[in-house]
């Protein structure tokens, strides 16, 4: 299975889950049903000494008081869980900062601080997500992890103190590794809805404790009366009843949400091995979470409503089985390292950091992983090997990750790293290379930009153009995290100045499509300027039409004869199975393209695999791709949503 | 069903809100306040990059303006003062006083260090040398990002008083402890503007 499947399960998943709490919210309304039908019964039957008849005492069945109970109890638990999900709207930071988590400044000079941003980029490029902003929670001594969000675009990885001074390097690897195989599986959406979810039964049960402690104070006032102390019994028994439903509820909850998660802990553990090939790493970060007292206990208030993120079992090991969010430590380990004996380190040192250095260059320029590219002008393809590595980022994508970072000219890289500098590094790469246009594109920046961003875009703008082609999208997602931290305004600004810097040549190109549509896509959820996208279609016939469009951009953009072009696209749709007739090259406009890929983006993510497979088949009809038509599959996946490492990608060498 | 059932039924649904409401508030606005204690943080690195700057341009310029030892003194004075009063703010972002003294204290080494480069106008040797050019350069470049973030930083502030004040958070916010966030500004001295960085 790749992660389009997985993601694909998780969403049925997320159904099945409502549908199991839609079984509950009926369960809990039939319990309180029936105590307020006890609590009036009583109330009656102390009526009924004046010899009024009571009407719940003869029979059990009032429609009308069910619906008053089905409407009261639904109308608490559907707002109090619709509330918890806009809360959490804002996605992963808002998690983030629930937990107290203090975000990691990308320039840091604190080699621990260094060592998990350079693990958590090098991640991010090979599995082509965007790289999350990384938080630490400073006051949790234990070793555990989170990932949180609705999408890769506004997911962020949260650690806690502990992970930073007590694992080593492949060990933070792995864990890493882990919680990427939640960003890329589609786990966090779903463990952000068990939130929400858990929440309105949980409100059901902190309604009864209020009502009992309210009771407590008005209590004595109002026995005086006959009338009153019964309303007062009748309150009473309401609120214990609320709070036992409640409870029960509860426990059904949360058994289900343990369920759901123990199952993709053991899955994103497997995920982590075949991502980093290193056993040991995660294996070790296990042992090492064992043989601590702390184990990977979090303190925080919090930690039981996001228990089900965390890397290891945030509520302590002790837990019951049933309800423990996690599988067995001894058993984790055991499914990755067979040799495991069920014995953990007896102590565990902190690990001393040493700073991490860029090595030394050596003097003859070695064949760059992105030579082919450039040299060749075209890199040879093998359609299924490049969907393969899109659906399970491997070893060689971490390498060739590595190797895009080191070759990042450090004055760039610490210039995408803070929020000033990274603004100024996308509007160089906007920049054409064309000296008028770039006069013109500056004359626009300058009477926009303040004067200070636009002199550090001209000192970015040379060290821009001596970038490979293959480094220049990386470092649009090397920006992303330092760009999260603009406030709402300077956002607001940033996104005219860029829109701006596009049009004033008055033509799209692709590498300007690509960078505004990877940076919107990414950024605009975090900001609240849009939503996630939901998934709306789930069959192929009514998406053929903008498929088409799609691939017909796409054999035009790679192939120059008319029979190359035809073949191309002819490609692409046996890929898919269809048939469908190419359009006519003035169709193909970016406007059309853009209109087509916002359609294909509502599909699900099997679907999304099966237009991606189409895609690349397209442009590997010749056997070659060309860096235009791997920027094009970029700028489709960055539209889909689909994470997608760098396509020319081998080893390096 | 009798009105007191109906009476009661509005009660609960009233609880329900209120205790609902209570709880996001609550919850919003620890996230508000969390995101400008990390909106500090950009503005405290760059600071701190600021004030480990100042030392060597001062280290440079010794060599060079031997007769404005004063000046060079009070340049470091004040670089010392600002770094005690970012250590003082940044252990809690937002508290009027510790703002307060760190905004005068920036205000005094802009100042100072305005002036330092105003004399260094009458020393032509100093101003051609190349570690006094790109101590400058990264100088004005550090400033340019403290007044970047302070922006972000302010925003963030604003957005967290105003959600402060607001009905109905403005009700409990005395009572769950969310105490008034004040503005980084830096305060206006005698000679306010950012050093001048003359090529």
């Amino acid at each position: 299975m790749d992660f389009f499947e997985h993601q694909d399960v998780a969403r049925r998943r997320t159904t099945r889950l409502i549908f199991y709490f839609i079984l509950a919210v009926v369960a809990i309304i039939v319990a309180i049903y029936f105590v307020v039908l006890i609590a009036l019964t009583f109330v009656g039957g102390d009526a009924s000494q004046g010899g009024a008849p009571n009407p719940y005492a003869e029979t059990p069945w009032h429609p009308d008081l069910l619906v008053v109970v089905a409407a009261a109890t639904i109308g608490v638990i559907l707002l109090s869980s619709l509330y918890k999900t806009s809360q959490l709207a804002s996605g992963g930071q808002a998690v983030a900062l629930m937990m107290g988590g203090r975000l990691i400044d990308q320039g840091t000079s604190d080699p621990a601080e260094r060592r998990l941003l350079n693990v958590v980029a090098e991640m991010a490029l090979a599995s082509g997500t965007p790289v999350p902003p990384v938080y630490v929670m400073e006051n949790e001594p234990s070793i555990n992890a989170f990932a949180a969000g609705h999408e890769p675009g506004d997911a962020v990885i949260g650690v806690s103190r502990g992970c930073l001074e007590y694992l080593d390097r492949d060990e933070l690897q792995g864990v890493m590794a882990h919680e990427f195989s939640h960003i890329l599986n589609g786990d966090m959406r779903l463990n952000l809805r068990l939130i929400g979810i858990l929440h309105g039964i949980l409100v059901l049960t902190i309604l009864g404790w209020y009502v009992l402690y309210s009771l407590r104070y008005s209590g004595r006032s109002s026995s005086n009366s006959k009338g009153g102390g019964a309303i007062v019994i009748v309150v009473l028994i309401i609120a214990v009843g609320l709070l036992i439903v409640g409870s029960i509820g509860l426990l059904f909850g949360k058994l289900i949400k343990s369920a759901v998660s123990r199952q993709r802990e053991y899955l994103a553990d497997a995920a982590a091995v075949q991502f980093t090939r290193l056993p040991d790493g995660i294996a070790g970060a296990l042992k090492k979470i064992g043989g601590r007292p702390e184990t990977s206990k979090i303190e925080d208030a919090h930690a039981e409503e996001i228990s089900h993120m965390f890397f290891g079992s945030a509520l302590g090991s002790r837990k019951v089985q049933f309800f423990a969010t996690h599988p067995p430590l001894a058993e984790r380990i055991g499914r990755i390292d067979a040799s495991f004996d069920g014995k953990f380190p007896k102590r565990v040192k902190p690990v001393k950091v040493k700073p991490e250095k860029p090595k030394p260059k050596p003097k003859e320029k070695p064949r760059s992983p992105f030579d082919a590219v450039l040299g060749g002008g075209s890199t040879p393809l093998d359609p299924g090997g490049v969907l393969g590595r899109v659906a399970m980022p491997g070893m060689e994508q971490l390498l060739y990750a590595a190797a895009i970072l080191e070759s990042m000219p450090q004055p760039l890289g610490r210039a995408a790293s803070e929020p000033y500098g990274a603004r100024a590094v996308i509007y160089a790469l906007l920049l054409d290379r064309d000296a008028d246009m770039r006069r013109l594109q500056l004359d626009a920046l300058k009477g926009r930009a303040e004067t200070q961003s636009y002199r550090e875009t001209e000192r970015l703008a040379s060290l821009i153009d001596s970038l490979a082609d293959e480094a220049r999208l990386p470092l649009v997602e090397m920006t992303l995290p330092a760009l999260k931290q603009l406030s709402a305004d300077q956002y607001a600004t940033f996104r005219e100045n860029v829109d701006a810097l596009i049009d004033a040549d008055e033509k799209v190109d692709l590498l300007e499509y690509t960078v505004r549509t990877m940076l919107w896509r990414h950024l605009d959820v975090p900001f609240g300027l849009a939503k996630p996208i939901a998934v709306r279609r789930r069959r192929i016939e009514p998406l053929m039409p903008s498929l088409v469009a799609v691939l017909s951009t796409l054999a035009y953009a790679g192939q120059e004869s008319e029979a190359d072009i035809r073949r191309a696209f002819d490609k692409g749709m046996a890929e898919i199975g269809r048939a469908g007739s190419l359009l006519a090259k003035p169709d193909c406009s970016m406007q059309n393209l853009d209109a087509a890929l916002h359609t294909l983006a509502e599909a699900t993510p099997k679907l999304k695999r099966d237009i991606l497979g189409a895609c690349i088949a397209c442009v590997a009809a010749d056997g070659k791709a060309t860096p235009r038509e791997c920027q094009l599959v970029h700028a489709v996946a960055a539209v889909l949503g689909v994470p997608v490492p760098p396509i020319g990608a081998t080893a390096p060498v | 069903m009798g009105t007191e059932a109906w009476i009661l039924i509005a009660l609960g649904v009233i609880c329900v809100l209120l205790v609902l409401s209570v709880i996001g508030i609550y919850n919003k606005l620890v996230a508000l306040r969390n995101r400008f204690k990390n909106a500090f943080a950009q503005i405290d690195v760059q600071l701190k990059r600021r004030y480990d700057l100042i030392p060597n341009l001062v280290e440079v310029a010794k060599g060079y303006m031997k007769h404005e030892r004063e000046t060079l003194e009070a340049v470091i004075q004040a670089r010392n003062q600002a770094a005690d009063a970012g250590t003082q703010a940044a252990q809690n972002p937002g508290d009027p006083g510790a703002m307060k003294s760190l905004g005068r204290a920036e205000g005094q080494l802009t100042g100072v260090l305005g002036r330092l480069f105003a004399l260094s106008e009458n020393y032509p040797d100093l101003k051609a040398n190349q570690n006094m050019l790109a101590l400058q350069e990264e100088l004005s470049s550090t400033e340019n990002k403290v007044s970047f973030s302070r922006q972000a930083y302010n925003d963030a502030v604003m957005q967290y008083n105003t959600s402060r004040e607001t009905f109905p958070a403005v009700v409990f916010v005395g009572v769950l402890g969310f105490k008034q966030a004040d503005l980084f500004e830096i305060e206006e001295s005698a000679q306010r503007e950012a050093p001048k960085v003359a090529f």
